[in-house]
């Protein structure tokens, strides 16, 4: 009944409308003017490449585009986790920003041969925009790699505990196999997966950052959590989205296994995003239908 | 009536609206009016946004509405934008680049990634400028400075196909 097209363009419009809230919540906190402008306008690009999907997807849904992107239930949001993440500092906001805009770009470039018109026109567009916000994140990417131990250290600290969910950003979308035979995705989300890691795994490993992606080969035994008698015990973990290992094998990184459980493309959130949601849609809400 | 009118008089209207944030430059010179339509009681313009996140949009369409509607108000008209082809800076005629200098801001220029820029100062003449941030006021303008008189001054942020700017 559904069109697996509608699950494609949700997934893509609620990264960029999440991240871009998030990296709207910057404006007036940027240590300093110029930064605070490009976190702006990077933030101001993503919500209008969430405007454009939605656009596109009120064809198909019957919803219009402010419906679609304030006048949903917060199970209804596919972003992958990682957009949702609190800015917390600096460090974690650019190594959050390094990492998805490189996912961004492979998924897009991707795109470029859907079948899917609508999308791949406005995939054109987005990759004319998106050039910019990757160089802004390569080069904050090298200062920092190359900065004052202090940078450095942050900034590795910042990218091992952001890798996971960077990794979550390609677990599969509803309906992905109708989607990939029909050529709107020509390519899987484990085949992108694949091509994000080769590719960041080269710079790290040229700026010998390669603990970020080291520390994924361990086992995953979940969250340690203290027991009733004080002993540490991994969490069960239920349907929490697990993302695979990935190993070097002959000088590349590669994931070594699948995903097991459901994270944000299942409508899985951290508890992180309904504070987010309600306060994004707080006015629309009070006032549905409201037109500014 | 429409018949009346010509798609050459509808150009020259809308030859008469300007950017919202740039005003001596007008939406055709900028090259984003992509198609116009006319048949018996019918007007549909087709427009090129620069940036997706430009939030003059909504101000550029209603000009043009109002633009038209001086022509003539018996008509049928349809303003929209239009995602394909995706608008570049290659669309910029040699009137929109003059008025962009004319205002300050720097034209744009044609380099594949990576390669370095020249990019003239608007107000002395130099070429010894360099790029302080890709994001400016807008979307589509960046922030450079001129180590020869030492003013900052505002760029046309270059948009262009990968392929296209090869040559």
């Amino acid at each position: 009944m559904s069109d697996p097209r509608a699950s494609l363009l949700v997934a893509l419009a609620d990264d960029e409308l999440i991240l871009g809230h998030r990296l709207s919540e910057w404006t007036g906190w940027v240590p300093y003017i110029e930064e605070d402008l490009a976190l702006s306008s990077i933030a101001q690009d993503e919500i209008a490449h969430a405007r454009m999907l939605l656009d596109i997807l009120s064809v198909i849904d019957g919803r219009d585009t402010d419906q679609l992107a304030l006048g949903r239930a917060p199970g209804e949001f596919r972003n992958a986790v990682l957009c949702e993440l609190p800015n917390t500092d600096f460090a974690f906001t650019l190594a959050r920003h390094w990492l998805y805009d490189h996912a961004d770009d492979v998924r897009l470039r991707a795109l470029q041969k859907s079948s899917f018109k609508e999308l791949r026109e406005a995939v054109a567009i987005f990759l004319l925009e998106e050039r910019y916000h990757l160089e802004h994140a390569d080069a904050w990417f090298h200062r920092l790699a190359g900065g004052p131990v202090d940078a450095r250290h942050r900034f590795a600290d910042a990218l091992s505990a952001t890798i996971g969910e960077a990794v979550a950003l390609f677990e599969s979308i509803d309906d992905e196999p109708a989607l990939v035979s029909d050529g709107v995705m020509p390519r899987s989300s484990e085949d992108l997966l694949g091509e994000w890691l080769g590719r960041i795994g080269e710079q790290l490993d040229e700026e010998g950052f390669d603990q970020v992606l080291s520390a994924r080969g361990e086992p995953s035994t979940g969250e340690m959590v203290p027991t009733s008698t004080g002993e540490m015990e991994a969490q069960v973990l239920g349907s929490v989205l697990q993302p695979p290992d990935v190993k070097r094998i002959d000088g590349r990184w590669v994931h070594t296994d699948s995903f097991r459980g459901s994270g944000g493309r299942r409508g899985n959130h951290s508890e992180y995003f309904e504070p987010l949601w309600s306060e994004m849609t707080a006015l629309y809400r009070a006032h549905p239908g409201a037109k500014w | 009536m429409v018949k009346t009118l010509t798609e050459h008089d509808i150009r020259a209207a809308l030859s008469t609206v300007m950017d919202p944030e740039i005003p001596t430059c007008s939406i055709t010179n900028l090259g984003i009016v992509q198609d116009v339509r006319i048949s018996y009681d019918r007007i549909e313009i087709d427009l090129l946004p620069t940036f997706a996140g430009c939030p003059a949009l909504d101000v550029i369409r209603e000009d043009v509405e109002a633009a038209i509607s001086k022509l003539t108000t018996d008509v049928d008209l349809k303003v929209q934008f239009v995602n394909d082809p995706p608008w570049t800076t290659d669309r910029i005629s040699v009137g929109g680049r003059e008025a962009l200098g004319a205002y300050g801001i720097t034209l744009p220029v044609l380099l594949p990634i990576g390669r370095k820029e020249t990019v003239t100062c608007p107000y002395c003449g130099a070429t010894e400028t360099t790029l302080e941030s890709a994001f400016g006021p807008t979307p589509c303008r960046t922030v450079r400075y001129c180590s020869s008189c030492r003013n900052p001054f505002e760029g046309f942020k270059t948009k262009t196909q990968p392929d296209a700017s090869a040559s």
